[in-house]
């Protein structure tokens, strides 16, 4: 019986022109969607592509110009052969971060954290503090991605399919006369939502599946893994849609008051309760005042200054280029400018690791709180599996900070020994290599939600399968 | 009989646990948001007064020093916050707090609370502004999307007609009702509201600003009120009417903001960081008016010698490096106006683009007008910068005439203090008058008068064709 009524259900749904209608909008919004990630992506890819040549090229100017001095060493060594000219002033390292192909899919997080930063010996505070210019209307707004047509519109067109599946039939007068039939109501609502779930999920693979395609990622393993755990994400958060409005659809109420209800409960999840989570964790886990870290930088720098005094005016007051200083003599401002350092830096660490505690607590909250509504743990996990989530940029940060140390060990060794650079030397300064994270860790995020979407599916239907069973049909 | 078809519509809408039931959560939520709001004001203005009176204290008592030290050591100007603000965050969340006047440099602002966020935050912050543009559309939707649909489902509208009610008087009676039943609910808070906002600390400054936002979230109201009358006139049932206002709410509310933000950015591309700052050097290196700096250094430095009849710097009664620095301070300021103009009209370009787009969303313009409003706006952060660049070229002017003047080949030991650094002020920000603001928001009041326009007419002409029976 199950199978007549469900083949039945997907001849009246080939003809229904409503459904077509809410289908193709879903591949539409989804296209769309897909192309503007991959665009925004592009962007940064052509960004990440241009910094890299710049750097090379300063670098291999300077290399020359001190090739020169090493190859016909008369006089003082020109300024370019200081470390501390070359380590605290001219040369930084971009260390980017290389997106996951899936990236555009969801873009997340990655319009607000930066994807690089410009690394030098100075302390990690001065850089770390950049951002990419970027229009705040825009990020207020946030993207028109996969990730928000899953999240946002989805579940608005499944109720839109889904609310009224028995009311209407039960507002039709029909219902007494398929129960007349001998098949159960919970038979003839599963067909029904069947029919309509299988489609919506066929579509919703392919869907998945041509999205890749537009940003061009590749079909590698560790991607096909990324994708699959990525739909399985979205059948879960589909299922557990579809499955409110089974319940819903049981409480034998008006079509109508079916609607509203289910309206209500995606507004609840989508809007309130996310907004609501949101000031529950930062108001537990607040981030120290970034207000106050600049005073207390300030204090700390006027601090050190005031000892470092009288070297800073022989440089005429920050400027050593002007002095017209050798490398040697330059050396001198640049010990006092590491002092000065790392002065500053005394303050600065211990506020630093403060907002990083904060912000592991935080990211801790809402790892909990995402089980509060299906929206928050389906943003959650598809932006951790494309690697857009805040843990991704924090991983990035921390391998940023390794490669500070590296690089600064090497400048800071040479200035304090009072080592000029030679052209070797240019060829052994350290380079950033971003290791992308395992897969490990973001299936770790994505399994929780994927999980409880499905659970939360299942327990909804049981209920509503209970309820079917004392359903009035008149 | 308006009167009476309005009391009817809010007797009934008041017999109605849906309505009721959402309303009083979107009256509580309404409520904790600006309670909230009032919590976050007090906190971060002090913060913000303590930071600013610090760093202007710390310039005061810097110490003796060379001007051009203490040009360098700079200050910071803090962004102010006013207690609307809060009640509508606008792009507060992605633009810094706080920027560093410093010699040479036009610094962007930094800090943006943004990054110490969850990603949850990108779902939209609890305030006021976002309560009232999310949540109340479809409170008003839900009062009004069965007022004819519903009757004629009912066949009371068979009954209502054929008492010779105009069918346009049972629309604006029904549209006064569902006002009232909404009403009830926030009318209280807008006054509790108004009056948290009388007791904050500057707040009634505010109170324009305060009461032509009630008028925006009004009309913004009364724009979904009416399409909802409309097309539940129109619709062959309720359940289509809920149906496609629920549809038009989601799309123009959610989806097409994002899609203005995209498009936006598709279409007027801002640079990267990396490549102001390069354009922003290649142009130092070129100079201004086709001179380098070194041309204008040369040329100040024979006129100056000209005109103190003698043939060496060391020799002239001023210092020279002073006059160089105001030479560089002249050429970096040209090309950061340049730089910073292109950035911010490219900015504008893109805020065109969300102007443009309001002919479609609602939400839109109410959320533009709304931030303007709270001064938090992209318009008001760029002003607030502008205004901080400002002090920062009086203040290094100060700083290099002083060199110029004293640090002289005769006093080559000369330090400045107090009296100078006292000449520079303490950096305040001047908020924009209302008048002016509100001269800023054409584009956005235009749209919403053209929304609520057409959606009374529609009403209107829907209601004229209402038909008794369902077809």
């Amino acid at each position: 019986m199950f199978g007549i009524i469900f083949r039945q259900e997907l001849r009246v749904l080939s003809g229904n022109r409503t459904w077509w209608a809410i289908l193709g909008l879903l591949v539409l919004l989804t296209v769309a969607a897909a192309l503007n990630g991959k665009a925004r992506f592009e962007q940064m890819s052509a960004t990440a592509a241009k910094l890299n040549q710049d750097e090379a090229t300063t670098q291999t100017a300077l290399k020359n110009s001190v090739q020169r001095y090493d190859a016909n060493p008369v006089g003082d060594p020109p300024s370019v052969a200081s470390p501390g000219n070359v380590g605290l002033s001219i040369l930084g390292h971009y260390a980017v971060m290389r997106h996951d192909p899936l990236a555009p899919l969801s873009v997340g997080q990655s319009d607000v954290q930066p994807f690089y930063y410009r690394v030098t010996a100075h302390p990690s505070h001065t850089f770390l503090s950049a951002s990419e210019i970027q229009n705040p209307l825009s990020q207020m707004t946030g993207s028109f991605d996969v990730a928000f047509v899953m999240i946002f519109v989805l579940p608005i067109l499944i109720i839109a399919v889904s609310f009224d599946l028995m009311s209407r039939e039960k507002e039709g007068g029909v219902l007494g006369l398929i129960a007349a039939q001998g098949v159960t109501l919970r038979t003839l609502i599963l067909a029904k939502v069947a029919a309509r779930a299988l489609i919506l999920v066929s579509l919703l693979l392919a869907l998945v599946i041509l999205s890749a395609v537009l940003v061009g990622a590749p079909f590698t393993p560790p991607v096909m893994t990324q994708l699959a755990l990525w739909f399985a994400v979205i059948v879960g958060y589909a299922a557990f849609w579809f499955a409110l409005a089974f319940l819903v659809n049981a409480m034998a109420l008006p079509s109508v008051t079916n609607g509203v209800i289910l309206a209500n409960v995606w507004l609840l999840f989508v809007v309130v309760v996310p907004s609501i989570v949101n000031v529950v964790a930062s108001t537990l886990y607040p981030a120290p005042s970034r207000v106050e870290l600049t005073t207390e930088i300030r204090e700390a720098t006027e601090e050190a200054d005031k000892e470092a005094a009288s070297a800073r005016e022989a440089y005429l007051f920050d400027h050593p280029e002007l002095a017209g200083a050798s490398a040697g003599a330059m050396d001198g401002f640049y010990i006092q400018v590491l002092a000065t350092d790392a002065a500053v830096e005394k303050v600065v660490t211990p506020i630093m690791a403060e907002f990083e505690a904060q912000a592991e607590k935080r990211e801790g909250v809402v790892a909990l709180l995402q089980y509060t509504s299906p929206a928050i743990a389906a943003q959650q996990a598809l932006n951790a599996l494309v690697g857009t989530g805040n843990e991704r940029f924090t991983d990035f940060v921390g391998q940023v900070l390794k490669f500070h140390g590296d690089w600064r060990g090497f400048f800071t060794g040479r200035i304090i020994k009072g080592q000029r650079l030679t052209a070797a030397d240019f060829d052994a300064i350290p380079a950033f290599n971003y290791q992308a994270p395992g897969l490990t860790l973001a299936q770790g995020m994505a399994w929780g939600p994927i999980v409880f979407l499905l659970i939360a599916a299942v327990l909804l239907s049981a209920w509503a399968a209970r309820r079917y069973r004392r359903y009035p049909v008149v | 009989m308006l009167a009476s078809i309005a009391k009817k519509e809010l007797v009934s809408a008041l017999r109605d646990g849906r309505v009721m039931w959402s309303a009083a959560i979107f009256a509580l939520m309404l409520v904790a948001a600006l309670a909230s709001a009032a919590q976050r004001y007090a906190d971060i203005s002090k913060e913000r007064e303590a930071a600013q009176s610090i760093v202007n204290t710390q310039w005061q008592n810097q110490g003796e020093k060379n001007p051009h030290a203490a040009a360098h050591y700079g200050v910071y100007a803090f962004k102010p916050v006013t207690p609307l603000s809060f009640f509508d965050t606008g792009v507060s969340g992605f633009t810094g707090v706080s920027i560093w006047l410093e010699a040479h440099k036009q610094n962007f602002a930094e800090g943006e609370p943004a990054r110490d966020a969850t990603a949850i935050a990108r779902f939209g912050e609890l305030t006021g502004a976002f309560t009232l543009q999310m949540l109340l559309p479809l409170l008003v939707i839900l009062l009004g999307f069965a007022a004819f649909a519903g009757e004629r489902e009912q066949g009371t509208l068979r009954q209502v007609l054929a008492m010779g009610v105009s069918p346009v008087k049972l629309l604006f009676g029904k549209a006064l009702g569902a006002a009232g039943a909404a009403g009830l609910f926030v009318v209280p808070v807008f006054l509790l509201g108004l009056i948290g906002l009388t007791l904050a600390p500057g707040g009634s400054a505010f109170i324009g600003h305060a009461l032509v936002l009630v008028g925006v979230y009004t009309v913004y109201a009364a724009i979904f009120l009416f399409l909802t009358l409309a097309v539940s006139a129109a619709a062959d049932s309720s359940r289509s009417a809920l149906v496609i206002m629920v549809a038009f709410w989601a799309v123009s509310s959610v989806a097409l903001p994002k899609v203005a933000a995209d498009a936006a950015r598709l279409v007027y591309a801002t640079p990267t960081t990396v490549e102001f700052q390069k354009a922003i050097a290649a142009d130092m290196e070129n100079g201004i008016g086709g001179k380098t700096l070194d041309a204008l250094v040369a040329e100040r430095k024979e006129q100056t010698l000209r005109l103190y009849k003698t043939d060496a710097i060391e020799k002239l009664p001023i210092n020279f490096q002073g006059i160089v620095l105001g030479l560089q301070e002249q050429v970096s300021n040209a090309v950061f106006d340049k730089h910073f103009g292109l950035l911010n009209g490219a900015f504008d370009k893109q805020k065109g683009v969300f102007e443009a787009l309001t002919v479609l969303s609602p939400r839109l313009a109410v959320q533009m007008a709304s931030m303007e409003l709270a001064e938090t706006s992209l318009g008001t952060h760029i002003g607030f910068a502008g205004q901080a660049e400002t002090f920062r070229r009086s203040m290094i002017d100060t700083m290099n005439k002083a060199m110029t003047m004293n640090s002289t080949g005769a006093n080559p030991d000369y330090r400045a203090g107090p009296e100078l650094w006292a000449k520079v002020g303490a950096f305040t920000y001047t908020h924009q008058p209302l008048s002016k603001l509100l001269a800023g928001l054409g584009p956005s009041f235009m749209a919403m008068l053209l929304w609520l326009a057409a959606s009374i007419v529609a009403g209107v002409l829907a209601a004229r064709k209402l038909k008794a029976l369902a077809s």
